[in-house]
């Protein structure tokens, strides 16, 4: 497919996750105008709260009010507070996306030297270890491991704080110590699940016909792992780019637990608070990312083997 | 010339380091409160809050005519003393304060306390408190320092109500700001020892002392930070690591433990006004017949769930008043309390003498208190006499809307009130209140009996009502009722003139850093 065509995917994907989306989201029983309001909100005010924000108007509707609205760049206003949705995205996106790069980079960086070891030295102390902590990765839930690295180096070892969000402007080394756990958290288990992948892939790789040749050649055993690593990186870009749209995911959980003011805790109080309009402009913004990531996943597929742009 | 030079230099790069590796040592030091809140509010509006936590910061930002101190007494805040309260009970003489200002410097008058008040009893402008002062009829202007409330019934737990569920905002404040500006950024606004600096939803909320406040010698922090700590065991850990300084809720499994760590403290306080109890609906089966209702109440065993499962942060009462309550009926408690073979018999009597299945509606995630271990403990206990409970893990505005409407069966629910002894009775048991329809209960000989406690101040006048009240209402058990929350706070050495709140909220005014 085309760069205009998976472009062009996407962008349809994209309005049809916001139609399912939409769908879901107002299925939900409870009004958000009993939220709002409160227990004793009279039928009268509950009718009025559903008036002033549209949401008496047929879906159909409310729905080509919204998506244009977010064409425009406008999300809306909060049915909580009244305030707008746009400021707020802006404000707490920045943090999740932070924390989602770092553990992102944070897995490439444990996982790919850790896949390429046990590749090389195949069921040495090395392999075990990854094996290891690739079993202890998919094993331990974020939630847990949070608290786990809270417990060991906030409370006992005082390295660390336990939780809260530095701004960079209160100092780098302390914004630095305020994420390094967080990360650690969202990013061990795609160490485990990248790992792995470069283990096999590359193990596949090292058995290849044309490394035998090129050791027969007398080429050196770094330059035929560069070779190929070529090759077998290419289903671990696949899987990386995945796993960096799910960290959206996990930092759900990551902010929750570390106390982190940013889009996915936004989203965990919008879902409970019933801000119809805040969870649909924070979730389509995740599977904006999501997307993004994918398309980028297939330019890097096509970097590293220029086949598949012929 | 060249030493000052270097030193200037060195100093310089001293900052910047100091800057980069610890800016919280390169600011000036300053007296900062740091807490820790297990809840988010979504609104500092002294109309519309409902979060008890939140209230920690918007109490300190609005007061109101008088308060109740940490022990549960109303006493004077704005107003210069208790009211005057006329023979019928129908008129309330407040004399105010003269030496009061308002945080944006406007001065303090009785034209301000009927602004707020006609604000908030106005339908159109949707306070969530307005129900349960609606028996105010008029409020009328006597002179700059004197107001006066005029009710449409005798009505004694105003006086309870006022400060944690009103506030008074100077006049013409609601037209020049608009309601968001209250809900999000009430700066100037209020009276209070804190002004309000920053809300950041989901992370934290910020006060700054207030230099003009009319009670000398408080506050004496220049700032408040209220950190939003959803997960119990981060709280902990943020007190431990002297990241917060007192942290509310703390989990309740790990109190004792606490209590024995060297540097802090934890304290806890009977709610008299945090009701934990299964609110049944008398026109579902099987709670249609009184004696099933007692024969679930009988079968309860509350000090146990109150050991076991909450480590002490239950205070078990069959009956609507803590047992630490000056008003505590314990001849009508025995009556409900566990007891398995009374239980039985009360279910051989019943409509379901071989029992019967009922579902239980339990807010998850929580509200105020965990409760649902409780709820496997309960249904353990109810298929000991047959009767088979099946739980129901419900979002809180479900469980409300259900409970409101009157379509559930049975939930299991903390209800947080002021320390007035009436305050359940009224809004569950009298008719047309905000959860009348949980019970769909109603007795003239209980309504007649709350509306003659209403004309009455005197404890000894009041008490041989109140314990009449407790009476009719475990003869004719329309809920069942488990206990008072005992609310725990834990903070560290350095904060000093801290107690719990009998209210659950976190009072900061007097807080001192040692």
């Amino acid at each position: 497919m085309s760069w205009l065509g998976r472009l062009a995917s996407s962008a349809v994907m994209l309005v049809l996750v916001s139609v399912v989306l939409f769908g879901l989201v107002h299925a939900i029983p409870v009004s958000p105008a009993l939220v709002v309001l409160g227990p004793d909100a009279s039928a009268d005010d509950i009718a009025q709260f559903d008036h002033e924000h549209g949401l008496d108007l047929p879906l159909a509707t409310q729905y080509t009010s919204w998506v244009g609205g977010m064409l425009r760049g406008d999300f809306g206003t909060s049915l909580q507070d009244d305030t707008p949705i746009g400021p707020r995205i802006a404000r707490t996106f920045p943090i999740t996306l932070e924390l989602v790069v770092l553990g992102f980079l944070f897995a490439l960086a444990v996982a790919i030297p850790l896949g390429i070891a046990s590749a090389l030295w195949e069921d040495s102390w090395i392999d075990h270890i990854a094996r290891l902590v690739a079993v202890i990765g998919v094993s331990v839930p974020a939630f847990w491991l949070g608290l786990l690295l809270i417990s060991w180096f906030a409370v006992d070892l005082r390295w660390l704080p336990p939780g809260g969000f530095v701004q960079w402007r209160e100092g780098v080394w302390p914004h630095l110590r305020s994420m390094l756990l967080p990360t650690v958290t969202v990013g061990f288990y795609y160490v485990a699940i990248i790992s792995r992948m470069t283990r096999s892939s590359l193990g596949e790789a090292m058995a290849q016909d044309y490394v035998r040749t090129a050791r027969a050649l007398g080429l050196g055993r770094s330059r035929i792992l560069v070779y190929a690593l070529k090759n077998a990186l290419t289903p671990v870009v696949t899987v990386a780019a995945m796993s960096f749209g799910y960290m959206f995911g996990w930092a759900l959980i990551v902010e929750q637990v570390f106390n982190i003011a940013g889009m996915s805790r936004a989203l965990l109080t919008a879902i409970f608070q019933r801000d119809y309009l805040m969870v649909q402009g924070i979730v389509l913004v995740i599977t904006a990312m999501f997307l993004l990531a994918n398309v980028t996943a297939d330019w890097l597929y096509r970097v590293l083997n220029p086949r598949l742009s012929a | 010339m060249s030493i000052l030079r270097r030193s200037l230099l060195a100093a310089g790069g001293a900052s910047l380091g100091l800057h980069l590796l610890r800016p919280d040592l390169a600011v000036a030091a300053d007296r900062t409160l740091m807490i820790a809140l297990p809840n988010n509010p979504t609104t500092m509006d002294p109309l519309q809050n409902s979060n008890h936590d939140g209230m920690a910061i918007s109490n300190a930002i609005f007061e109101n005519l008088l308060e109740v101190d940490l022990d549960g007494n109303v006493v004077p805040s704005l107003a210069c003393a208790l009211p005057t309260i006329s023979d019928d009970q129908l008129t309330m003489i407040f004399d105010l304060r003269d030496d009061v200002q308002f945080q944006n410097g406007a001065k303090f008058s009785a034209e301000d306390v009927k602004y707020s008040y006609d604000y908030m009893l106005d339908s159109k402008n949707r306070s969530i408190r307005r129900y349960i002062f609606d028996r105010i009829d008029s409020i009328s202007v006597e002179s700059p320092t004197q107001v006066v409330f005029h009710l449409k019934a005798p009505f004694r737990p105003f006086l309870q109500y006022q400060t944690k569920f009103m506030g008074i905002f100077p006049k013409g404040s609601r037209e020049q700001h608009g309601d968001a500006y209250f809900a999000n950024t009430p700066i100037g606004v209020g009276t209070g020892p804190g002004i309000f600096v920053d809300w950041t939803p989901n992370d934290q909320m910020e006060i700054k002392r207030n230099p003009t406040y009319w009670r000398k010698g408080v506050p004496v922090w220049d700032r408040v930070i209220a950190k939003i700590v959803p997960e119990e065991s981060v709280r902990v850990a943020y007190l431990s690591t002297g990241q917060a300084q007192i942290i509310s809720a703390p989990p309740p499994h790990q109190l004792a433990e606490l209590a024995k760590t060297p540097g802090v403290t934890v304290g806890r306080k009977t709610a008299l006004g945090g009701l934990w109890f299964m609110q049944t609906n008398n026109l579902r089966k099987p709670f249609d017949d009184v004696n099933f209702r007692k024969a679930v109440s009988c079968a309860i065993d509350r000090k146990k769930l109150a050991e076991d499962v909450f480590y002490g942060t239950i205070s078990p009462s069959a009956v609507p008043a803590a047992r630490e309550a000056p008003w505590f009926n314990a001849e009508a408690e025995a009556t409900i309390s566990y007891d398995l073979d009374r239980a039985k018999a009360y279910l051989a009597k019943s409509k379901y003498p071989t029992g019967a299945e009922f579902s239980l509606q339990v807010p998850n995630p929580p509200y105020l208190i965990d409760t649902r271990d409780a709820a496997v403990v309960i249904q353990s206990m109810l298929a000991a006499i047959g009767i088979k409970m099946n739980i129901r893990s419900q979002e809180m505005p479900q469980v409300l809307a259900s409970m409101t409407a009157g379509n559930h069966v049975a939930t299991l629910l903390p209800l947080m009130a002021p320390s007035d002894p009436t305050f359940h009775v009224q809004i569950c048991y009298l008719p047309d209140q905000q959860q009348s329809k949980s019970s769909n209960y109603s007795n003239p000989v209980l309504t007649n009996a709350v509306a003659e406690s209403y004309r009455h101040t005197e404890m000894k006048d009041l008490l041989p009502i109140y314990h009449k009240i407790q009476a009719i209402l475990a003869e004719d058990c329309p809920h069942v009722w488990l206990g008072y929350v005992v609310v725990a706070n834990a903070w560290r050495e350095e904060v000093k003139n801290f107690a719990v709140n009998t209210g659950l909220t976190i009072w900061t005014r007097d807080v001192a850093l040692g």
